[in-house]
């Protein structure tokens, strides 16, 4: 028999083929355009990461890695070194990290049930989780800010419940001081590194779903159950036929989401205390904000763009060799 | 010469040759059976006469001209698709009447037209349904109806029957030849399926591994099968290896008579077929071989009955139609089993040659 | 058993969690005074006629979030046609290229490329013109039409062409009376992602409005200095409630599960 299978239609490419021939000129256009919008931004903040401040608020093309030693060792180095803005990145990274893995680690059980419901079900709990994953990051900053500040939200209902005194009373009250979550007489969450993790989870938590939704969706329901009729329990399953089903999947959207959170900016301007800033509020500060220093943002910039494509590279290479 | 004439086709997937020299000749009004197993170039040569595939080599002629770089829509050969691909975002009716509606012609023509058709096809009244709501025989006519349209000059058939359930087969069949009689169109279905070839066939082209095995009609593709390819695909059949001896064959001890000696020199290996409902059990007085053979398994099913039999020269299965024979046969029992001279086809041996 | 009530306990523990902060939001919407409190005080609606009608301020961010929303969402769908279709068409390296370029905004973190976009206006002088918001936006959420677009394509069988074809079908006719019409609701689908997105979208078009306009969002984030005030939360209600009615539209005429990437459902 030949190894030859119905063949597949020649329709389409013959198509395109003919178009290619025929226009040219919108094929020119369309990569024009699409290059022009999606490129050349990238590459003016590359090209200006190596100009220089001018006195007064602007600043001139230059080829110099002023900006960039500025951010590893300190402006006056070597007579001194300042590793502020490497802080900075640690704290973009510190932050994207933990909020990616607890959102993935959460979202995970949560999408697998899903997954396992009607398909009306399933539209009606994805309009939900859409609507929450396009809700402006302003928004739930507010949400949050409004439940977690200290005059009205959770540390009065802390108070109000008792729940404060119980928590001094059985001693837990000093170890949330030394976390930073009390002040001397209540709990406190404003301004702290769970309140910015916390909110950073949220943020990412629908598209954590939506990532996570088409492997899960299309895992062959088939295979848990011929697992269980040879005698494997619900967690056996889990472990032994679904975790390792979409292992892959499940690191690529950590990776995909620490990448979203590098860039998050409102959650850490209002939740992070002043000494633990990430680089995106740095990058703001430098181009809109107080210091006015437009090269200095752009290599702050591209160093977030490095760290994301790093680590969009890192996903790439682990899908491909998983695939191999 | 009114038909679709084929000569030297061939058509080449990268470095697989799919169709190899295929040369073929469609009598106008008859229905043609492209028949074979799955992968044997059957669909291909169908896309290539509907110019929905380019051949790599040979001519394509219909009613004279050459068509082979006819583009597909140029050619007006109606064709129903293996899963009907009717169009989910119209109507029962707006599929029948596409062509109609994009070749200009007027609106009421084109609704006169699509009401004969789903008239002719038995859907009156489906006309404003939408597909999502028929049934697997239901979206079959309408994609007879689409096809029929434009008053095809060839009407071509992917394996019309496979997307419905087998009583709905058998009916379709009949329904489909019937009504290819009565608009008297050149047709051309494609099936892996040979009882369905041979329910609706005037001629039957049996394909193998890109190769046209053998053209005829349904019965002499039957009797006289023209190798062992054809006489396994077709119907059913007992293989023996032999060798020639003296116009007769060998096989193991047994040498085997034949009704007109083969045309094979002495020593050649051969393969002989025969068809399960040609030999005799336990009889005297046919022209014939006659062997030793005791029963391994007897399978009763309705209308026929399969005699399993281990033989001298091998296993063997014998059929009887019911009422043909009341003896009874039981497992283990002694019998003789008769090969008659008209009942063995003979075919060379060479070495890779599956059977 | 036990596990099934876990499992449901779970999920609803997560409903609960995600709607926490937008019904907090919600609620303080209803303040009759200028400050925000949770559980409202004094209940009123009019907040919803400041937001709305009479606060003018409030009124041109909320035009200008529409234009630049609706803008964009066009334009982006009108650049990511003819990619996905050069995508699905040809398949080659070229288009997939380009396909991963159109989708590299949407990709990297929204900060940097704001900031390139802002370079790139101020050098083009049209820094803080509203069509280069809409250009802006229509470039960060290519990604999102070209996506639903080219899978409204795969979902086209290749024998419909084929049928088209054999009934006299050219291939701009098989374009219009085929594809076109079967890829319609992904291409609205893909419209309004890009549409929701582009109406929350805060950090880019900080960068590219340089203040000489506001959109809602991001005169909500102008105003957290202040503190809060409930007409702020009117504007957070809004925009769910937009989200809302969206993507049920989207479910009830699209098919939204398979928009998510799960298998198709057989027919």
């Amino acid at each position: 028999m030949s190894v030859v299978s119905e063949p597949s239609s020649a329709v389409p490419q013959m198509a395109a083929a003919a178009a290619a021939k025929r226009l040219p000129l919108a094929r020119i256009g369309i990569w024009a355009v699409t290059l022009f919008l999606c490129l050349t931004p990238f590459l003016l903040v590359i090209a200006i990461s190596f100009g220089q401040k001018i006195e007064g608020a602007s600043w001139e093309w230059a080829f110099s890695f002023a900006n960039y030693q500025r951010v590893f060792v300190g402006a006056n180095w070597p007579e001194e070194f300042t590793a502020l803005y490497l802080q900075k990145l640690y704290y973009s990274l510190y932050y994207a990290v933990i909020a990616s893995v607890l959102a993935v680690i959460t979202a995970f059980p949560f999408t697998y049930l899903m997954t396992g419901l009607s398909k009306r079900a399933q539209s009606a709990w994805l309009v939900f989780i859409l609507s929450s994953l396009s809700l402006s990051e302003v928004f739930i900053v507010m949400g949050w800010d409004v439940l977690l500040s200290n005059r009205s939200g959770l540390p009065m209902v802390f108070k109000a419940t008792g729940l404060t005194q119980w928590l001094k009373d059985v001693g837990w009250f000093e170890t949330l001081r030394d976390w930073g979550l009390a002040n001397p007489r209540d709990v406190k969450f404003k301004t702290s590194v769970f309140a910015t993790v916390l909110t950073m989870a949220y943020l990412v938590w629908p598209y954590a779903v939506i990532l996570l939704y088409p492997p899960l969706s299309r895992l062959d329901r088939s295979m848990t159950e011929a697992a269980r009729t040879m005698g494997a329990g619900p967690w056996t399953v889990m472990r032994t036929v679904v975790l390792p089903a979409v292992r892959l999947p499940l690191m690529g959207s950590v990776l995909l989401l620490f990448v979203f959170l590098l860039g998050v900016y409102v959650a850490v301007t209002v939740f992070a205390e002043p000494a633990k800033q990430t680089m995106a509020v740095s990058v703001y500060e430098a181009v809109r904000g107080n210091t006015l220093n437009a090269p200095f943002g752009s290599a702050q910039a591209v160093i977030l763009l490095l760290t994301a494509g790093l680590f969009l590279a890192l996903g790439q290479w682990l899908t491909r060799r998983n695939a191999s | 010469m009114n038909g679709l004439q084929l000569s030297g086709i061939y058509k080449d997937f990268g470095s697989v040759r799919a169709v190899e020299n295929v040369n073929l000749d469609f009598a106008e009004g008859e229905l043609t059976a492209l028949l074979g197993p799955s992968g044997c170039g059957k669909t291909t040569l169908l896309r290539m006469i509907a110019g929905l595939e380019m051949p790599s080599g040979g001519s394509i002629n219909l009613g004279g001209n050459n068509i082979t770089g006819l583009a597909a829509h140029k050619r007006r050969f109606g064709m129903v698709f293996q899963n009907f691909a009717l169009f989910p975002h119209l109507t029962v009716r707006e599929n029948v009447v596409y062509s109609l509606v994009i070749s200009g012609t007027s609106k009421s023509d084109a609704i006169a037209t699509g009401e004969r058709l789903l008239d002719l096809v038995q859907l009156s009244g489906y006309g404003d349904r939408r597909i999502g709501e028929l049934s697997g025989g239901q979206r079959q006519r309408v994609a007879i109806a689409r096809a029929l349209a434009q008053e095809p000059e060839v009407f071509l058939l992917d394996e019309p029957m496979s997307a419905l359930d087998a009583k709905l087969r058998e009916d379709m069949q009949v329904e489909l030849r019937l009504l290819q009689q009565r608009l008297g169109i050149t047709t051309i279905v494609v099936t892996h399926d040979q009882r369905e070839a041979m329910t609706m066939a005037d001629k039957i082209v049996v394909m193998s591994q890109g190769r046209v095995e053998q053209v005829g009609s349904p019965q002499e593709i039957y009797h006289q099968p023209e190798n062992a390819f054809v006489a396994d695909f077709i119907g059913k059949a007992n293989f023996f290896d032999g060798v020639v001896e003296g116009g007769k064959i060998r096989v193991g001890d047994a040498l085997l008579e034949l009704k007109t000696p083969a045309g094979f020199l002495g020593g050649s290996p051969v393969k002989i077929a025969c068809r399960p409902e040609t030999p005799y059990l336990d009889t005297e007085g046919v022209a014939g071989s006659r062997l030793k053979a005791k029963v391994t398994f007897v399978r009763d099913v309705g209308p026929v009955r399969d005699i399993h039999l281990e033989t001298e020269i091998g296993p063997m299965v014998v059929e009887y139609a019911r009422g043909e024979t009341d003896r009874s046969f039981s497992i283990g029992q002694d019998t003789t089993v008769t090969l008659p001279v008209e009942g063995l086809h003979v075919f060379p041996r060479t070495g890779q040659e599956a059977a | 058993m036990i596990l099934r009530s876990l499992g449901n306990l779970f999920m609803a523990l997560s409903a609960v969690m995600l709607a926490l902060p937008i019904v907090v939001v919600c609620g303080a919407a209803l303040n009759s005074g200028r400050s925000m409190f949770f559980p409202p005080r004094d209940p009123t609606l009019v907040r919803f006629h400041e937001f709305f009608v009479s606060e003018p301020v409030w009124v041109e961010a909320l035009t200008n979030s529409m234009i630049i929303a609706f803008g964009s969402a066009a334009l982006a769908v009108l650049i990511a046609w003819p990619v996905a279709y050069g995508l699905w068409a040809r398949g080659d390296k070229a288009s997939k290229f380009l396909a991963g370029l159109g989708s590299m905004p949407f990709a990297l973190p929204p900060i940097v490329f704001g900031v390139g976009l802002g370079f790139l206006w101020t050098f083009l002088g049209v820094l803080g013109s509203i069509w280069a918001g809409v250009v802006s936006h229509a470039a960060l959420f290519l990604a999102l039409p070209i996506v639903t677009i080219s899978i409204g394509l795969q979902s086209i069988e290749k024998s419909h062409l084929d049928a088209a074809a054999t009934m006299g079908a050219t291939r701009a006719v098989a374009f219009r009376t085929v594809i076109l019409p079967q890829t319609i609701p992904y291409t609205v689908s893909g419209f309004f992602f890009a549409l929701v997105l582009s109406f929350n979208e805060f950090i880019v078009m900080f960068f590219v409005s340089a203040s000489s306009y506001s959109t809602v969002t991001l005169q909500i984030f102008n105003s957290l200095r202040n503190g809060y005030t409930p007409t702020m939360a009117v504007a957070a209600i809004t925009f769910i409630f937009v989200s809302v009615v969206v993507f049920s539209a989207v479910a009830r005429w699209g098919d939204l599960p398979r928009l998510m990437g799960a298998e198709p459902t057989k027919s």
